[in-house]
């Protein structure tokens, strides 16, 4: 007999959210990541690195799982290419937290008065945008009752836009720590200024990506 | 006990045989997808799709019977020798059972109607040649099987289109709901009776203005019910109580567990086994709790409060898909054996086949019993796979189906539930209502096509010889 249950496959709205909570638990990491280098601890700054790493391999390992369960024969409510990207971009933002992380081994940064308080507001603008990215796919099960359409998918829409402003935001507060630290250059050796421009960089690439991965998600609307 | 007697009692042992299998494997495709949703209950979904699944046969079966008794052979070619119609009826019986039997075994899929046709095609073209057969209807019978699913699917996207736009894209989709599912059930119960009745019921004859004057009744009947229904219904406050924590090494030894079952499902091949597996998997899971624990929004509140309603709509369905599944499946046991009957009782070929009641009733009765001590196993095992089927989705899908069973049902055309529902489901997840459907499944319908109508012939014809020497 035709098993009616063969025809339904596992919905990719649960798994995507599964793997953007563990590229979270990285994110989350690198709070307390940060404190411990304030107060330069270094023994706390290794233990978070390793368990940075662990769940970074966590999360790359579901990714590898789910790429693994879509195969081209499931037809799905949203575009096969569409949930690959997310899925990308996602695990890029546990990457780049990874690389963070790493970073902070090579050097613990010194922070000047004047930096303190700028660095402290580009670093929170950057976990922001990617807490509220958060809050759009956890609006997946809601929109797929909605098949994406109507007052849901509006309300996702906004959600997305609180994304973009606050990744402006995160570029206005990288630019002004960057020319304080420009402004202070002379008295930082060469390398501590180098090492600067890494861990923004990379810090900025959070904020970025969670930015694509609201664009992604944009595409799956119908509004 | 002469040879006639034997017979008779053959054919009707073949007949509720059939009869039993459909209860059995079939129904639970009807009526499962109630239970998956959550609409219903499993005692009240077998309970009504005994009820029906009878109703449907008994009043609404005789159309499609008659083409399996007379459209498919030729009764006349065989006026000379009746005997042989006789066997031939017979064999095809038996070789649809077996086919059915071996198919179930080994996990392939198989559809009723496409085997008894199969085996009858068998029967009449090897035995009797190519003028025993009504070709013309052959064609007709094969065509509705490609347009059901079609006609189905497109229904089904139109239907929940439909829904969708007005409901789910509304500014308060609960209100909407509220206000608009009233008329959309008048729309379906006024559709769908107006179908079953237009070309009367067995008994009854209605002239058209009698068929339009008892849809709107029943229309409004069910409307003004599901009015009184959906007012009654209101958010439940206590519905989401946030589970009590779980102790960490408790999470972590189930997590354990549970990658240890995903490896074994991955190594087994067992189907039963594989459906356990996942089963357990499904339960280990809901013990740990989603790993993304957030408070329910608003707006996921509303839309359970408009599932719920839809649930009302999807029950409504599903009794219509229960009928016209009786209707039109029915056919397979009786259409034959109706034949052979006709002619042990009166020793002559007859092309007006008219179908006595009381074989309604063996049929009818026979599918009731094989769901009773069969299939509500089978509904149980299909209800908690199908839980993506929201009702709302539930209905879209169960309207495209049933109307297009029941317009086949109506012109006699014999065709395959399962399929037409595969088809519906396909039509709503092309409106973007499902999260995914796996197209494997079209491929075993397309096998069904063209592996189970040889089979089913070849069988039949084996059968064939194997009666006419006992019986010859």
């Amino acid at each position: 007999m035709l098993k009616l249950g063969n025809l339904f496959g596992r919905s990719p709205v649960a798994p995507l959210q599964h793997h953007l909570a563990k590229v979270s638990e990285c994110v989350s990491l690198l709070r307390p990541l940060f404190e411990a280098v304030k107060v330069r601890d270094e023994k706390r700054v290794v233990e978070l690195i390793q368990e940075i790493s662990k769940a970074e391999y966590a999360a790359d390992l579901m990714k590898k799982d789910l790429r693994a369960k879509l195969p081209r024969s499931l037809f799905l409510s949203i575009d096969r290419n569409t949930i690959l990207d997310i899925l990308s971009l996602q695990d890029s933002i546990a990457d780049q937290a990874e690389d963070v992380a790493v970073l902070t081994s090579f050097r613990l940064i010194e922070m000047s008065p004047a930096v303190e308080p700028l660095f402290a507001d580009f670093f929170n603008k950057n976990l922001n945008t990617f807490r509220l990215v958060e809050k759009v796919i956890s609006e997946l099960d809601e929109l797929l009752e909605a098949s994406f359409i109507g007052v849901e998918a509006e309300h996702v829409g906004k959600l997305i836009h609180a994304v973009e402003k606050e990744e402006y935001e995160t570029d206005l507060a990288q630019a002004a720590l960057l020319r304080q630290l420009y402004k202070e250059s002379d008295q930082l050796p060469y390398a501590s200024f180098y090492h600067w421009q890494q861990t923004i960089r990379a810090l900025s690439g959070i904020s970025n990506l969670s930015e694509k991965l609201a664009h992604q998600m944009r595409s799956t609307l119908e509004l | 006990m002469d040879s006639t007697t034997v017979l008779i009692l053959l054919t009707l042992f073949f007949a509720f045989y059939m009869a039993w299998n459909i209860g059995a494997n079939d129904v639970s495709n009807a009526m499962g997808t109630s239970v998956g949703s959550g609409a219903l209950k499993m005692w009240q979904a077998v309970a009504l799709a005994a009820i029906l699944e009878f109703c449907g046969a008994f009043f609404f079966g005789s159309y499609v019977s008659e083409t399996m008794q007379t459209g498919i052979i030729n009764p006349e070619y065989f006026a000379s020798e009746p005997l042989t119609l006789v066997y031939g009826m017979i064999s095809a019986l038996i070789a649809a059972g077996v086919w059915l039997q071996i198919a179930t075994f080994f996990g392939w899929p198989v559809s009723t109607t496409h085997a008894i046709v199969g085996a009858l095609i068998g029967f009449g073209a090897v035995v009797g040649g190519a003028e025993a057969i009504h070709w013309s209807h052959i064609g007709l019978i094969s065509f509705s099987w490609v347009l059901s699913p079609l006609g189905g699917g497109v229904m089904a996207f139109l239907i929940f289109t439909w829904v969708r736009n007005l409901i789910f894209h509304a500014e308060h989709p609960l209100e909407a709901a509220i206000r608009l599912t009233p008329w959309l059930t008048f729309f379906t119960v006024a559709v769908l009776t107006g179908i079953v009745l237009c070309k009367g019921l067995r008994g009854v004859e209605m002239a058209p203005h009698e068929v339009i004057f008892w849809c709107l009744i029943a229309g409004g009947l069910m409307a003004l019910t599901c009015r009184a229904y959906a007012h009654r219904i209101r958010p439940n406050r206590s519905l989401h109580t946030t589970a009590p924590p779980i102790d960490p090494r408790l999470k972590v030894s189930l997590e354990k567990a549970r990658q240890h079952l995903m490896k074994a499902l991955d190594v087994s091949s067992d189907e039963f086994l594989r459906d356990r597996l996942d089963w357990m998997i499904e339960e280990i899971e809901q013990v740990n709790g989603p790993v993304v624990q957030r408070p329910e929004s608003e707006t996921a509140r509303e839309f359970e409060v408009v599932e719920r309603i839809f649930g009302y709509l999807q029950v409504i369905t599903a009794c219509f898909m229960a009928f016209v599944h009786g209707a039109n499946d029915v056919a397979n046991a009786v259409g034959p054996a109706a034949a052979a009957i006709d002619i042990l009782f009166t020793g002559n070929v007859s092309s007006s086949g008219i179908l006595p009641y009381w074989m309604l009733l063996l049929g009818g009765g026979g599918i009731v019993i094989g769901l009773a001590t069969w299939g509500w196993r089978v509904m149980y095992t299909i209800g908690h796979k199908i839980t993506s089927l929201t009702p709302s989705r539930g209905f879209s899908a169960e309207f495209g189906t049933a109307t297009a069973v029941a317009i086949a049902s109506a012109l006699g055309m014999p065709i395959s539930t399962t399929h037409t529902l595969v088809g519906a489901v396909l039509g709503v997840g092309l409106a973007r209502g499902i999260g995914s459907i796996n197209l494997i499944v079209l491929k075993d319908i397309v096998i069904s096509w063209f592996v189970t109508i040889p089979a089913g012939a070849g069988i039949a014809v084996c059968c064939f010889y194997l009666v006419q020497t006992l019986f010859g």
